[in-house]
């Protein structure tokens, strides 16, 4: 009988960070070194450390909840598994035209990225099926046959098989499917009907092609994982985070392995969710920064926001919603995170007519800033933030780091102050504000450019610099109010811990619906309801069916995914009500509603959870008193030019406001208090800033609307 | 009007205001697609959006198709001039016509709108979407054949859709009565306002935030950047005139070639072009008007300069564009002009073609040469339809490496229409969509192979087809020593048997049910010559079937 506490890992780049509630409800966090040699090893000692520090047995333990990062490394390091593509004759190229746009504009030397299956194993079979699903060419099961032997031949270790139109017919693709496992009983291989039964084939493609290259070395990984928590006395049986931001049974993991190619970050926006719900900010803006990026996605109502149009390994790019083309489509469900590259470690530069320019190029761990005098001579923005007084000046993550802020002001002064001839405060400062912009573009294109106004949202920061840039993010968006929570260093692994059991379904089903025959539409649903409840391999009595459907005005190429009203039979009057709610949320995200164009059904989906009973946070455990404060001259920009700020940490801040300037440094990272700005600390532990009042639209522009 | 001027805005608040811009531009691109209902516009992405100062120059694009971009200055100036003291709060413009209003071609429609702070005209919200049918002779309104621009549909001046924030039902009326398609045309406007309206919001949101001295001064500021920037790129490139001269193969059943020549001259710090040469402007759709040519001009050079220069209308000062009038790259009313995206795409691989002598390392050999536009239209469940799509597309090598395929001209960074979308709306169905082999000019580095597209029309009634191509006379041209692309191949199959169609269709074919349209594009050029190939680059073209053994 194992023990009832829940542990949590989640593995980084360079960290792996491990997490638990203590019985007490207090949190005890660890970090080790990752191994990337066999990134199961480090997660197996980091549990086993943290158990031993806090005094625990492995047969404590009762459930272990995870996220890695061994699928999106196999994409990005093209170390997937050799993966070949069966597909309708005619089209075996699909997965190489792509779409065929560019992520850059006047670039004659770009190259596209290499498909994940390469040409020569890429095979066609003899079968045709209409948009209806309707057989307009049988399958020719001799010609299976022949490119099964062709696969053969190839050593591949992974399949993937995308027929045109199968979304709307599976009868061929899961032919095929039977015929490959019969002959080839140990390759990996992956329907798209399975992986994503949607319209619109290159989308689908690629994902199925995903899903069958990151196969193998998630399976490699999983049982790695599986036995080393077994010989450590720790359950065999665990928890995965999918890149939706559900936890699902690592079993079922291997059935659709690409599901967790975004699950590290997916993590920390769960964990920032947890903590907004509870401490009453439902609407929130989750700000992740870095060393080297920059992370921003919504909350909103306590539901998170899934973005519909993702790419695996596309660089970090500005404008990342419209600069398609440069990574690999996957199109299941993912929590919508828009990413810029602007860190600590982003490197200040002036272009050739005198611009400044922060990154994308970042110093990263070495040399990493100037200020960590380890040979870096580049200034970064850790350098302007330590020229500014942000930072502490003797050394950085509770003295685990040590600095000197001399090289910091040498290297701003070399590459901004003297070329354009003003002080250093200025110079850094500038930096300070210019990254800030960068920024919010990651934070529109999850805001403005899905519909939504950042002022009707508070902003939660976390990472290793989301304290320090937070509030300078906030005035540029107008955002009201910064919540710093606890260990924000490691909330995706806090995240692991606050997950619901879920998953989610989707299927595509192209009708009109108004008229919509509601029998077929309710089969479906049923269907949807089926497949996820096998997948969380629970009693269906203990799930927690969310049905959403996808609209669109009949013509339009994108829909917006609508939760579905309960009870909907699709009677008359309730796809009325539906079509009254598409209109006015059709009004409400692009400005105008076509009261006479059709509505139609573009896709239904189904997500099964398990309700969390406990919903509590864990509590706060201050350090007790307060180490003695002190003070430094801080700049906060020209209006205020240098302050004496004091320094305290975060257990002297009090439940009564305090208004800045004030600085609060702890293991985790440094929080800026501006000098107008409030802040307080609430129960569960968050620092909350509360900015300025700024007015809103003018008047004369309200008066245009 | 403005208490701040643009030398007294430092790098670092240039640089935020410069990244606030794009973000409004963007936002507008993205809206616009996701509103938008023809395929043309929110599948192969043929729109651009921008936003401009109060004298319409641009300050920012979104990153959809350049070739459109230079050309918004000359639609603004227009605008101004002729709504001088007519410009109000809640005002929204529409326009089409080249030569009423320096538009582009029909199909191509502005909508502006003006932004006022305080009563005070401050910037402009510009787009521009290709609608997917504006009447005139034939569906889809890209006539090969129209010999004025009368035949080719609707023409609209600078008129106000929306007047102090009152829709003009009238316009709206005369909009429907001309186009095939009044639904989509309609859906695809009102896409345009939507991203119009929200561009004028967000740009009132830098107003709050900045002050409005701020954000005119660096608007300001923002051009001279860009000039800066252009002038310090053109310092490096060795001095000179160029010269190059490209061709179009010509219109209908018997082709006449038509010539683009022109001289680059690289000066100290500015370049001027000139078309002298260039064929006169001829009695078919493939005119442009100048705006269009200096648009292209701009996009070519562009994309040799390594600094990321900001998408706005300074870099435009360094860069004189001439040609004689009434050529075909500066027409003259009533030139018709449906078709002259393929005369834009020339004159930027004619630009190439000049500066490979220049810098040899940063271009590629002659491509595709822009897309091929297929149009079917007939009546689909009782409704009449008009398909159209831009296929792209493929590259000249490198001095680096191969062709690319699969990839937009580089004037327009456009996407294809997936299969499974066509075939759910239309009547037809794509029978092959792929690479084809044995294709692509030979060289140290190979040219991009070309790729097939294969439609076949399942409608019960007939319909009518029409194709824009080229390059079947004049092919992709390698260089230093690569050799020239293939030629491409456009079959008509029907029952009657295999025909070989114009590269310019000027008179619509009628197709029946089971009819087939073969296309293979051209290929790219090669870079350099063959025998200096690395053999296992060639080994690896036959292994992935792009080298078949019969072709060795």
């Amino acid at each position: 009988m194992t023990g009832s506490l829940r542990i949590a890992a989640d593995i980084g780049g360079t960290f792996t960070d491990v997490a638990m509630i203590r019985g007490n409800e207090t949190i005890a966090t660890r970090k080790v070194a990752s191994t990337p040699d066999d990134y199961a090893r480090g997660v197996a000692e980091g549990i086993l450390e943290l158990i031993e520090v806090e005094e625990l047995k492995p047969s404590d333990v009762g459930e272990v909840m995870h996220a890695c990062t061994v699928a999106t490394n196999a994409i990005l390091e093209a170390k997937g598994a050799r993966t070949a593509l069966v597909t309708t004759e005619g089209f075996r190229d699909v997965l190489e035209m792509r779409r065929i746009r560019v992520p850059r504009l006047y670039d004659p030397l770009y190259e596209k990225p290499p498909a994940l299956s390469p040409r020569k194993w890429r095979f066609e079979v003899t079968e045709r099926l209409d948009w209806q699903g309707q057989i307009i060419t049988p399958l020719d099961e001799q010609s299976v046959e022949r490119v099964i032997e062709q696969i053969r031949a190839a050593k591949v270790d992974a399949v993937a098989v995308c027929l045109l139109h199968s979304y709307a017919n599976p009868a061929h693709e899961v032919r095929i499917g039977e015929m490959l496992k019969a002959a080839l009983p140990n390759i990996f291989v992956s329907l798209s009907v399975d992986i994503l039964p949607e319209l619109r084939e290159y989308e689908r493609t690629s994902t199925t092609v995903i899903n069958s290259y990151v196969g193998p070395p998630v399976k490699r990984y999983l049982d790695s994982l599986r036995a080393r928590l077994a010989n450590a006395g720790l359950p065999e049986r665990f928890f995965m985070m999918h890149s939706a931001g559900g936890i699902i049974d690592s079993r079922t993991v291997i059935r659709k392995p690409a599901q967790i190619v975004e699950c590290g970050p997916a993590a920390g926006v769960i964990g920032a969710r947890a903590i907004v719900t509870e401490a009453g900010f439902p609407d929130a803006i989750a700000f992740d920064m870095g060393g080297t990026t920059a992370k921003a996605s919504l909350i909103v109502n306590g539901e998170l926001l899934r973005a519909d149009d993702y790419e695996v390994g596309g660089g970090i790019s500005l404008s990342s919603k419209l600069a398609k083309g440069g990574g690999y489509a996957l199109k299941l469900p993912v929590i919508d995170i828009s990413e810029v590259g602007a860190g600590g470690g982003s490197i200040v530069w002036r272009d050739r007519a005198g611009a400044l320019k922060v990154g994308p190029h970042s110093a990263g761990a070495a040399p990493g800033p100037a200020c960590y005098d380890a040979g870096g001579t580049e200034p970064t923005v850790t350098d302007a933030n330590m020229v500014l007084g942000y930072l502490n000046p003797v050394a950085l993550a509770g003295g685990a780091v040590t600095v000197n802020p001399q090289p910091s002001q040498d290297a701003l002064n070399r590459v901004v102050a003297e070329p354009l001839g003003i002080s250093l405060d200025e110079a850094a400062f500038g930096v300070h504000e210019l990254v800030s912009t960068i920024m919010t573009r990651a934070v529109k294109s999850v805001t403005t450019f899905r519909g939504h106004d950042p002022r009707d949202f508070a902003m939660i920061a976390f990472g290793g610099n989301g304290g320090v840039h937070s509030v300078s993010l906030a005035r540029s968006l107008q955002v009201p109010t910064v919540i710093v929570p606890p260990a924000a260093g490691v909330l995706s692994a806090l995240g692991l811990l606050y997950a619901d059991i879920e998953t989610s379904a989707s299927g595509s089903l192209l009708a009109p619906l108004e008229g919509v025959d509601a029998t077929r539409v309710l089969a479906s649903y049923g269907a949807l309801i089926d497949q996820t409840a096998n997948e969380l391999g629970l009693p269906r009595s203990s799930l927690k069916f969310v049905q959403e459907i996808d609209l669109r005005y009949k013509g339009q190429a994108f829909e917006l995914t609508l939760p579905l009203p309960a009870g909907s039979q699709f009677t008359e009057s309730d796809t009325e009500q539906l079509v009254n709610i598409f209109h006015d949320e059709h009004q409400r995200a692009y400005g105008y509603r076509l009261k006479d164009t059709p509505v139609e059904i573009v896709t239904l989906r189904v997500t099964a959870r398990v309700p969390r009973t406990e919903t509590g946070m864990a509590s706060y455990e201050g350090t007790g008193k307060a180490r003695e404060m002190t003070t430094r001259m801080v700049y906060f920009g020209p209006q205020w030019g240098r302050l004496e700020t004091p320094i305290m940490e975060r257990a002297a801040l009090t439940a009564k406001a305090q208004s800045g300037p004030l600085i609060i440094e702890e293991y985790e990272g440094t929080t800026i208090v501006p000098p107008d700005c409030k802040v307080h600390i609430d129960q569960t532990g968050n620092i909350i800033i509360a900015l300025p009042r700024q007015v809103r639209l003018t008047q004369s522009a309200e008066a245009a609307e | 009007m403005t208490n701040r001027h643009a030398q007294d805005i430092d790098p670092i608040r240039l640089e935020v205001m410069k990244n606030a811009f794009d973000a409004i531009a963007d936002e507008m691109a993205l809206m616009l697609m996701r509103a938008a209902y023809s395929p043309i516009v929110r599948d192969s992405m043929d729109y651009s959006t921008a936003i401009c100062d109060a004298n319409g120059q641009t300050l920012a694009q979104g990153v959809t198709t350049p070739m459109h971009l230079g050309s918004f200055y000359d639609a603004m100036q227009y605008l101004i001039t002729t709504f001088e003291n007519d410009i109000h709060p809640g005002d929204t413009f529409i326009a089409n016509d080249p030569y009423a209003a320096a538009g582009q071609h029909l199909p191509d429609i502005y909508i502006i709108e003006p932004i006022f702070h305080d009563d005070v005209l401050v910037g402009w919200t510009t787009t521009l979407a290709h609608h997917a049918d504006v009447g005139g002779i034939v569906p889809g309104s890209n006539a090969m054949g129209a010999v004025e621009i009368y035949q080719e549909g609707l023409r609209l001046p600078f008129l106000k859709l929306v007047e102090r924030g009152k829709p003009n039902e009238a316009i709206w009326s005369i909009i429907r009565l001309n186009v095939r398609i009044p639904e989509m045309v309609e859906g695809d406007l009102r896409a345009q306002m939507a991203a119009s309206h929200a561009g004028r919001r967000s740009f009132l949101d830098l107003v709050e935030r900045y002050g409005i001295d701020d954000v005119l001064a660096c608007a300001e500021e923002l051009h001279n950047y860009a000039e800066r920037l252009g002038r310090a790129e053109i310092r490096d490139l060795p001095k000179g005139t160029y010269r190059f001269t490209d061709h179009l193969d010509g219109l209908g059943e018997t082709p006449e070639t038509i010539t683009i020549q022109l001289a680059v001259t690289i000066h100290e710090e500015t370049i001027s072009v000139d078309f002298e040469g260039t064929s006169p402007q001829v009695a078919g759709g493939l005119n442009t008007p100048l705006p269009f040519t200096k648009a292209s001009v701009y996009t070519a050079l562009r994309s040799i300069m390594q600094s990321e220069i900001p998408n706005c209308h300074g870099f435009e000062r360094v860069v004189e564009v001439t040609a004689p009038k009434g050529t075909l790259v500066n027409s003259v009313h009533p030139a018709p002009c449906g078709a002259r995206g393929i005369t834009g795409y020339r004159t930027i691989d004619a630009m190439f073609g000049a500066l490979a002598q220049a810098v040899p390392d940063r271009v590629t050999a002659d491509g595709m040469g822009g897309s091929t536009i297929p149009t079917f239209s007939g009546v689909h469940e009782g409704k009449a339809f008009v398909f159209s799509e831009t296929a792209m597309g493929t590259w000249g090598a490198t001095s680096a490496h191969d062709g690319q395929v699969g990839v937009p001209h580089m004037g327009a960074n456009q996407a294809n229409v997936p299969i499974e979308m066509i075939e759910a709306n239309y009547p037809l169905r794509i029978r092959q969509y792929g690479i084809a082999p044995d294709t692509g000019g030979a060289g140290k580095f190979r040219g991009g192979n070309a790729f097939i597209r294969e439609y076949e029309y399942i409608g019960e009634t007939d319909g009518l087809f029409s194709l824009r191509s080229d390059k079947r006379k004049h092919l992709p041209h390698g260089l230093f020593g690569g050799e020239n692309g293939t030629a491409p191949v456009n079959l008509l199959i029907t029952e009657q048997g295999e025909q070989e169609l114009p590269v310019m269709v000027t008179n619509p074919h009628v197709i029946r049910k089971g009819d087939v349209f073969r296309h293979i594009s051209p290929s790219g050029g090669g870079f350099g010559p063959a025998e200096e190939r690395d053999p296992s680059l060639i080994e690896a073209d036959m292994e992935a079937g792009l080298i078949t053994s019969d072709a060795r």
